[in-house]
């Protein structure tokens, strides 16, 4: 099941600037795919088209093989779940297991199916020790655990977060992004919004950068952070393992700190 | 006019409300209507405030309807939505030509208004776009949630209980940290002193005269030709 952009363009006002030009993208399941670019890029505007918050002033949405570009928000939530930036945004249930269960009673489904797919969307997320708590008394990342695991229980294929690591401390950022892939690997496709360069580089399969009003690059963090200062360009920094492992003898590309101990480690045995 | 200090602002403001409630024939606050709208119109602020301007005229022609359904003849109906209208329209233009700052400086020097009331008011003023943007936002991480708002008024307003309650909430959390904020700044101390001047110039000066004789003008045409 393809999820794709076909040649869109937008701007938000008529007589505006155009914010996106003829952008044509595509994600496949079960990707873990980094969206990023400088502030005010499209990244979001991307993602507000995908969703159906925004609708494209030329070009299509299509899923599946349907045109869904005149679908809305709401249409869409049966398959695409949003996480914002700010989570809290969304929540007003006096408790996590309501919470989570808001999306699937819009869906109109029984109290039986309710509960059983609430269950399991607050397993999956790690949440049911914590299914009886207030969610806005949550931390931010838990509050972002509750945003997804609404997000699983409308049966959503595709997940799109919003800097989800933002304010968030190096064990909520971990356990969120092992969270994310594990999802992957039960088939979703997780699209980020970040400007965290170490989570593209170590963690997502794809990195589509947005620049200029257009897709500037779409492919993988080795390629994108072999080229030379074009990174840069794009308002993008290198990860720190990426730039160690070029201190090392033949330049081994390191996506993450593990990689670059390990390349180290070889290199200093064979000295 | 838009260049005034808020001071002669406020006083047309207060003045046009003087005279809207002083006239009771439907031409002459038609008559006014007119003249607020030309105000408006030569201030700029027509095309900003025309929204606002069209809700007013809905709420007036509704204001209207109940007075006749309650038993009013044509001409009170006319006179209530009228009245309604001629009393709130130069309340944009004051709020729409003049920086909430300025207003807060002349209701404390010249209106000699404690400062917390002058700012709790022109504060709640300055929330109101940050409010409706804070809406549109929930209402959107809702509607990623599968919520529609639709169906007859009931289930419109059931439904949008769930932007209504986060929004609450939003608001409740965010006043909280305002109020911090503004202790940690030393909100309420005695010495306050104010960046703006809001002294009245010459202008000013010939704009409340005006006032004045329009104001004196329209009690005498009340009490001798009953407009």
């Amino acid at each position: 099941m393809n999820l794709s952009l076909h040649d869109v363009s937008f701007r938000y006002k008529d007589k505006g600037p155009d914010i996106l030009e003829h952008v044509t993208v595509s994600f496949q399941q079960g990707e873990l795919v980094a969206l990023t670019g400088r502030n005010g890029s499209g990244k979001t505007t991307i993602t507000r088209i995908i969703t159906g918050l925004e609708k494209p002033k030329s070009g299509s949405v299509e899923w599946d093989g349907k045109d869904i570009t005149m679908w809305d928000a709401a249409e869409r939530s049966r398959f695409i779940g949003y996480v914002f930036q700010q989570p809290d945004r969304q929540m007003f249930m006096p408790t996590v297991r309501e919470e989570v269960a808001f999306g699937p009673r819009q869906q109109g489904k029984n109290e039986a199916e309710i509960q059983a797919i609430v269950t399991e969307a607050l397993k999956a997320t790690d949440l049911a020790d914590r299914e009886t708590e207030y969610p806005r008394s949550l931390s931010r990342g838990d509050k972002q655990r509750v945003a997804i695991a609404s997000a699983i229980a409308m049966s959503s294929k595709y997940l799109i977060l919003d800097e989800p690591t933002s304010g968030q401390d190096g064990r909520e950022k971990k356990n969120l992004i092992e969270l994310l892939h594990s999802l992957c690997q039960k088939g979703m496709t997780v699209i980020l919004v970040t400007h965290d360069m170490d989570i593209a580089a170590g963690d997502c399969s794809r990195i589509i950068v947005v620049a200029d009003h257009k897709i500037a690059f779409d492919g993988t963090a080795e390629a994108l952070f072999s080229q030379d200062r074009k990174p840069e360009s794009w308002g993008l920094t290198y990860p720190v393992s990426v730039v160690l492992g070029r201190t090392l003898p033949g330049n081994p590309y390191c996506g993450d700190i593990e990689t670059f101990m390990e390349c180290y480690e070889k290199v200093r045995r064979n000295q | 006019m838009s260049r005034n200090v808020p001071l002669t602002k406020i006083i047309f403001t207060l003045c046009t409300a003087v005279w809207a409630l002083v006239l009771h024939q439907p031409l002459s606050l038609l008559a006014l209507c007119f003249f607020e709208l030309m105000v408006l119109a030569l201030s700029g602020q027509m095309k900003k405030q025309f929204r606002a301007v069209f809700i007013l005229s809905g709420f007036a022609a509704f204001l209207g309807a109940v007075q006749y359904a309650g038993g009013g003849t044509l001409d009170s109906a006319y006179t209530a939505g009228l009245r309604m209208m001629d009393m709130t329209l130069m309340f944009l233009f004051l709020l729409g030509t003049t920086r909430l700052q300025d207003l807060t400086a002349s209701m404390v020097k010249q209106l000699k208004i404690p400062y917390e009331y002058a700012f709790m008011f022109t504060a709640s003023l300055r929330f109101v776009p940050d409010f409706l943007e804070e809406n549109r936002a929930v209402a959107e991480a809702q509607a990623c949630r599968g919520l529609v708002i639709k169906g007859n008024i009931f289930k419109k307003i059931s439904r949008y209980l769930a932007v209504v309650q986060p929004l609450m909430l939003r608001s409740l959390a965010r006043s909280e940290s305002m109020a911090l904020s503004l202790e940690l700044r030393g909100f309420g101390g005695k010495h306050r002193t104010f960046m703006e001047s809001v002294a009245p110039g010459k202008s000013d000066y010939l704009v409340m005269i005006f006032c004045a004789a329009v104001t004196a003008g329209v009690i005498a045409l009340r009490f001798f030709y009953q407009a």
